[in-house]
């Protein structure tokens, strides 16, 4: 990708959060120091920096994730879904062995199984998707709705922590701190963050240096070019959802064992730990590109942080948030179709 | 349990399942006629909540629900048109568009609750649409309410469902919707606009969505919370699949959704052993299992979800 179309699609998002910046005359702000607030809160100081880094972590690993099926066109909004089921998962294993095997052993075996339950919850969606070609949009969406009621029952049902029954908000019981991930030395940023960098590394070699990267790149460019080059897609596409859906787990474990230590409930409507869904404009922004993903995941994690901010001091809710995604999703879009060279020529033949 | 009580029960769900399933049906019904054009809108659960939220308004400071319902509709024709402009006229990716405009209806809609009412006051309420009960014939026992005590939205969409049910189907220019949604190329050919019947279509899927959701805010709920929809446009698109893009089987879709939406609801008071959170998982879960039970691959118009570029 060249420099122009990157310079090009940064000034569509930007278009596209200037246009937002509009919602904050609501609230008696004008628009640029409305967004120029939002953006220091999230990039301006260094306890600004450290949450938007906090929020990253989790956003970086679906991101990535995501990036996979997307690049085969394969449509996989679960992420949200996979990613609690992952939590839940994650923090069983933890609250289980805990004080049985040693940390690091404690730590991988979380790591393996989020991954598992991640990857179940991928399943049913794709196989409907191939066997009787049921819109996978709608399929993944109606498993993140039965992932958000079962972790909801968890937490106040089979792992609720014996502390929570005294407060009446219902949590699990944390997992000890010693068999939480390290903070990385010197700094407040869990290592959770290189976990995600390493992963995101692993996944630009995946899609760009594999046969199967190249592969789900033909599905996503037609599923005719693909099959008659032999490919199976099938069995491609499963395998996309299975790394997709592992990973969304992965996210869910390091988002407990690193950030919050608990399981905590979250219903549909909250924007603030909606990770899942942030992923989307994330991976799409980025070109589905895991480089570009480290990017613009910080982006727009630190824009969930500016607005948690904004919340608190401005009584900005946070809905404000999911408006911005979209009309950066609209814009990258428009960005990303938009051809500059292609439009200058057509005027010269005219 | 004894019989009076087991027709008590039926009766019950006669009675509630069919308000509940308005606000899906009218937002499926919109959807049908969005992808029998070829335009999939996925944009209908953010189309839905700006509904909710403008009738809401509406009706909270003018007290005028028909003027409500038409602002919500009109503010429905809004989405409709960008949605229009982004995938018909600038051809991009339906699937991706319409996420991002389920994110910009969803957020805004809490985004212009909260700087009216702010964050976390008591939700406004209003008071929900009145019944029309005809005389005599809605004292029949068992079917009387249920067919004939039905506030007037009821009436009005079962007579936009005959309506669009006849102009699909037995018309000319239904006939050329179809054409558009199966093969623009050939509709062009015989000498139809495509893209001002996709405009047409997607404008009309806007307007339902939009009353939809006002459905839900003004005659079931009487208020709006955060994600007050909660993924009822979703299940509207679900249903459109289920109905086979036939507008008379969607509409038995939603009643079915209507039944378990009021089931879940008497079943948490009468069997509460169970935890709730899976009552509340049912209709999600009945939404799975109904696009299962299409099983084999339902025949969506051909040219489903591809843009139309001329001359290619």
């Amino acid at each position: 990708m060249n420099i122009l179309k990157i310079i090009q699609i940064v000034f569509f998002i930007f278009l596209g959060l200037l246009i937002s910046s509009v919602f904050f005359i609501l609230f008696k702000l004008s628009p640029l120091s409305g967004l120029g607030t939002l953006l220091y809160e999230g990039f301006g100081t260094e306890n600004g920096w450290y949450n938007t880094l906090r929020m990253t972590i989790p956003l970086l690993i679906i991101s990535v994730g995501l990036s996979v099926p997307f690049t085969a066109k394969f449509w996989n909004i679960g992420a949200q879904g996979q990613f609690i089921i992952g939590e839940i998962f994650a923090t069983w294993i933890g609250l289980t062995f805990a004080h049985i095997v040693p940390p690091l052993l404690d730590i991988a075996l979380a790591m393996v199984v989020g991954f598992v339950g991640g990857a179940l919850w991928a399943m049913p969606p794709t196989i409907m998707k191939l066997y009787s070609g049921a819109n996978e949009i709608i399929t993944t969406l109606m498993m993140n709705f039965v992932a958000v009621y079962l972790l909801l029952w968890i937490v106040s049902g089979p792992l609720e922590g014996a502390q929570a029954k005294l407060v009446g908000a219902p949590t699990s019981a944390p997992i000890p701190a010693m068999d939480m991930l390290p903070l990385i030395p010197g700094t407040q940023i869990s290592s959770g963050f290189l976990i995600s960098l390493i992963i995101a590394i692993v996944f630009f070699f995946l899609l760009r240096y594999t046969k199967f990267g190249y592969e789900l790149k033909l599905i996503g460019e037609g599923q005719n070019v693909a099959s008659y080059s032999g490919i199976n897609i099938k069995r491609q596409i499963i395998l996309s959802m299975i790394i997709s859906g592992g990973i969304s787990g992965v996210a869910g474990m390091v988002y407990v064992y690193g950030i919050t230590s608990t399981l905590i409930p979250q219903f549909f409507s909250d924007v603030s730990t909606s990770f899942g869904y942030v992923g989307i404009p994330v991976a799409l922004m980025a070109s589905l590109n895991p480089l570009g993903i480290i990017f613009t995941s910080i982006f727009l994690g630190g824009i969930l942080n500016g607005a948690f901010v904004m919340e608190a001091i401005y009584s900005v809710p946070i809905d404000l948030v999911i408006t911005i995604y979209g009309l950066i999703m609209i814009f990258s879009l428009i960005g990303i179709m938009f051809d500059l060279s292609k439009i200058l020529r057509r005027k010269k033949i005219k | 349990m004894n019989e009076s009580l087991i027709l008590l029960l039926i009766e019950t769900i006669l009675i509630g399942m069919v308000p509940r399933a308005m606000p899906i049906f009218s937002a499926a019904l919109g959807e049908t006629v969005d992808q029998s054009a070829g335009i999939l809108n996925l944009g209908v659960e953010g189309m839905m909540l700006m509904g909710a939220i403008t009738g809401l308004l509406v009706d909270y400071y003018y007290h005028n629900i028909v003027f409500a319902f038409l602002a919500a509709g009109a503010v429905g024709i809004l989405f409709g048109a960008i949605h229009g402009v982004l995938v018909i006229t600038m051809k991009l990716d339906q699937t991706v568009i319409g996420t991002a405009l389920w994110f910009v209806g969803w957020g805004l809609s809490g985004v212009i609750y909260a700087a009216i009412f702010g964050i976390s006051s008591a939700p406004p309420t209003v008071q929900t649409l009145g019944h029309i009960y005809i005389p005599y014939l809605s004292s029949i026992p068992f079917f009387g309410r249920f067919i004939f005590g039905e506030d007037p939205l009821v009436y009005i969409l079962i007579v936009t469902l005959i309506v669009v049910d006849y102009f699909l189907f037995h018309t000319k220019q239904g006939l050329n919707l179809r054409t558009v949604g199966q093969d623009p190329r050939v509709a062009e050919i015989m000498g139809v606009n495509p893209y001002l019947y996709r405009y047409a279509a997607v404008i009309f899927g806007g307007l339902m969505a939009g009353i939809g959701g006002a459905y839900l805010s003004l005659a079931i709920v009487g208020s709006f919370y955060f994600d007050l929809t909660a993924g009822m446009g979703f299940i509207a698109v679900a249903l459109v699949y289920f109905g086979k893009w036939k507008p008379w089987r969607v509409f038995a879709g939603t009643l079915i959704f209507g039944a378990v939406y009021v089931f879940y609801f008497m079943m948490e008071n009468i069997y509460p052993k169970i935890p709730y959170e899976f009552y509340q998982m049912l209709p999600y879960v009945v939404t799975l299992i109904m696009i299962l039970i299409i099983g084999t691959k339902a025949r969506a118009p051909a040219s489903l979800a591809l843009p139309y570029v001329k001359g290619e």
